[in-house]
């Protein structure tokens, strides 16, 4: 194990960062992936939402936002660009930041899974709106989905996503804010 | 000046990693995640069987249907050439694995272990037993697929026993709904659909599914629920056949397809197969 203590500043960024990016890649690595026992209905836990509230739970409105976008964007790219996933995942980061969890409920493996299980719901919805104002837009154009058929699935998958991502929300969650900290402590221990 | 200096120096290195981290999504995006379906292509490398599945078991009564099939299709093109019918090449497939599932459960796709250098194109059709979508993105050595079953695809079908048209769409599982033309068309349970000649991204007469049951008084149009053929939700591997050549012109890349409204259902179906401009549909008679 590396002592973080004794890297230089910017080393240490640099491990940082490194971590940061890897667990995100791994993350979108495991997206399209459909492994034994983590699949409910052929529904996947939503990871990149996962890595979203582990960001934000200890961070700004701002960088809890930014992640969401950033991470938003990529799935875009993964699936289709319309409607696009960086609204509910900024907007997940943005309310995830607001909670100011160490503020008001104690840290513990609970509390993370409760609020992964909400903004899964809340992330679900926010792309159905999407999808009902697109049927709005172009009515009568073939290729849509109707409004009833947005609303039922909605119901299905925002159950089960949020289901299954805050079961596993603990595996993403734990090591990626133990890390965190550890760098955090490291940090303000040599200035 | 200094205080300006100051706040770079405080904030420069963050400032510098939004930029980047935003900067490579952006680029994730924009190149519909090459980079993330290439490095997930060569990581499930290892796991994904590339190997064509050995022949199947077959029976003895498979073997002679499909001997029987093949000489009854061979007598048919001999015939629709006699007639004049444009003839068309019987296509080689490619072979390709399924390496992933969609990456979101709001779009049905798949992700396949080939891509561009083993000659997959944007508009190939994958089908397994009937078909299972269209490749609407391509990597080097991935290729994503866009499921008959999302309800973003639309397919011009057609009965083969009364040669009744209408359009299938997605219903998100192992079934999809196709919609009639005609207010009371001749079908029942159990008849198989195919696609039809005036789908313009589908060559004619593809299986699709076989009809589960039959709804006449939906309105506007009478509906039935086609139980694919393709076992959709455990896809192990696809063949992929290059695209039909109505199909090449870069303008129909759009997800769905447009069918058009038929009145003469029982004639041949060549008569229609160049008419390819969409009229509006689903206003029966």
């Amino acid at each position: 194990m590396i002592d973080l203590y004794e890297l230089h500043p910017n080393t240490r960024r640099i491990l940082d960062c490194l971590v940061t990016a890897g667990s995100v890649l791994i993350c979108l690595l495991l997206l399209p992936t459909r492994l034994p026992g983590m699949e409910l209905l052929s529904v996947n836990p939503n990871w990149l939402l996962i890595w979203v509230v582990a960001w934000s739970v200890k961070r700004t409105m701002f960088q809890g936002a930014l992640a969401g976008l950033t991470l938003g964007f990529i799935q875009d790219g993964m699936t289709s660009p319309s409607p696009t996933h960086a609204l509910g995942l900024a907007i997940v980061g943005l309310l995830t930041a607001r909670i100011q969890k160490q503020r008001y409920i104690k840290e513990d493996f609970i509390s993370i899974a409760l609020i992964v299980f909400g903004m899964a719901v809340l992330a679900e919805t926010v792309t159905a709106i999407q999808f009902s104002l697109g049927t709005v837009g172009a009515e009568a154009e073939g290729g849509q989905r109707t409004l009833s058929e947005i609303w039922i699935y909605h119901q299905q998958i925002a159950l089960s996503s949020a289901i299954l991502s805050s079961l596993w929300a603990p595996v993403l969650y734990y090591p990626l804010s133990r890390w965190w900290e550890q760098i955090q402590i490291s940090e303000q221990a040599q200035t | 000046m200094y205080t300006l200096r100051r706040w770079w120096d405080r904030n420069g290195i963050r400032l510098g990693l939004i930029v980047a981290a935003i900067a490579c999504s952006w680029a994730i995006r924009q190149t519909q995640g090459a980079a993330i379906f290439e490095l997930y292509q060569f990581l499930t490398r290892p796991f994904a069987n590339l190997a064509i599945p050995s022949e199947p078991t077959k029976d003895v009564l498979t073997q002679e249907l499909q001997q029987r099939l093949a000489e009854l299709e061979s007598q048919n093109r001999q015939l629709r050439e006699l007639v004049g019918y444009t003839a068309e090449q019987p296509n080689e497939g490619i072979v390709a694995p399924v390496i992933g599932r969609s990456p979101d459960h709001w779009w049905q796709q798949i992700i396949l272990g080939r891509g561009s250098q083993d000659g997959i194109r944007v508009g190939a059709i994958a089908a397994n037993g009937g078909i299972v979508g269209r490749v609407t993105e391509v990597t080097a050595h991935s290729s994503r697929v866009l499921l008959i079953s999302d309800p973003t695809s639309q397919v011009g079908v057609t009965i083969t026993r009364s040669r009744f048209m209408g359009y299938v769409r997605g219903q998100g599982a192992n079934r999809v709904i196709m919609e009639f033309f005609d207010k009371v068309p001749d079908v029942r349970p159990g008849d198989v659909v195919t696609t039809s000649s005036i789908s313009r991204r589908f060559q004619p007469g593809l299986p699709i599914g076989i009809v589960e049951s039959v709804n006449l008084n939906k309105s506007p149009a009478p509906e039935a629920v086609v139980e694919l053929s393709a076992p959709i939700s455990h896809l192990e591997w696809v063949m992929v056949y290059p695209l039909p050549q109505a199909a090449a012109d870069p303008t129909n890349l759009s997800a769905e397809d447009e069918p058009q409204e038929s009145n003469a259902l029982s004639q041949p179906s060549g008569s229609q197969s160049d008419n390819s401009d969409s009229q509006s549909r689903g206003e029966g008679f």
